[in-house]
């Protein structure tokens, strides 16, 4: 297990990334045909929905559409922390 | 319409409660003038909106706001970083 990414590390990414992508997408609502805007939100939408897949896998799923890659922890929704337990985030 | 993610905003952490601040912060989400009711009247005023561009504008506004209430999660007990 030593080569499993930290937690906190992992949220930290998904947090920074879903910021970003909801900062360009006000942005893009008053500026939709900004060429940079648009590849920008491109790029932290792929790499939000890539980090989310791979938190699934190591610490649960934090969405309904990353709920199938970690579907083997079973009940692992709710004996996961949620945001406001020490762990969560 | 309301997706729910398991994680915050913001990342708090948990150190000492305070429920006179508490009290306050938490009439900034309910009543009249709270977080709540604006966010709603963002999502009601996309309906009858003659502009497509302010619709999809006020759907992502409303949908921010909300997100404000997920930043402090439980309302009982309040909790702020001590620092």
């Amino acid at each position: 297990m030593n080569n499993q990414p930290n937690r906190r590390e992992m949220l930290n990414t998904i947090n920074e990334l879903s910021f970003s992508v909801l900062d360009i997408q006000l942005f893009l609502d008053t500026h939709p045909c900004d060429e940079d805007a648009l590849a920008y939100f491109q790029e932290c939408s792929n790499a939000r929905n890539q980090a989310l897949k791979e938190y699934a896998q190591y610490y649960g799923p934090l969405t309904i559409d990353t709920a199938t890659a970690s579907c083997s922890e079973r009940w692992s929704w709710i004996n996961d922390p949620w945001p406001w337990q020490e762990g969560g985030c | 319409m309301w997706n729910y993610e398991k994680r915050l905003q913001h990342p708090v952490k948990i150190t000492q409660t305070n429920p006179q601040i508490a009290q306050i912060i938490i009439t900034q989400y309910g009543g009249p003038d709270g977080e709540l009711g604006a966010s709603m009247r963002y999502l009601s005023q996309r309906y009858t909106t003659p502009y497509k561009e302010v619709a999809g504008l006020l759907t992502d506004v409303g949908t921010s706001v909300s997100e404000m209430f997920r930043l402090s999660p439980p309302p009982f007990p309040m909790v702020f970083p001590s620092a």
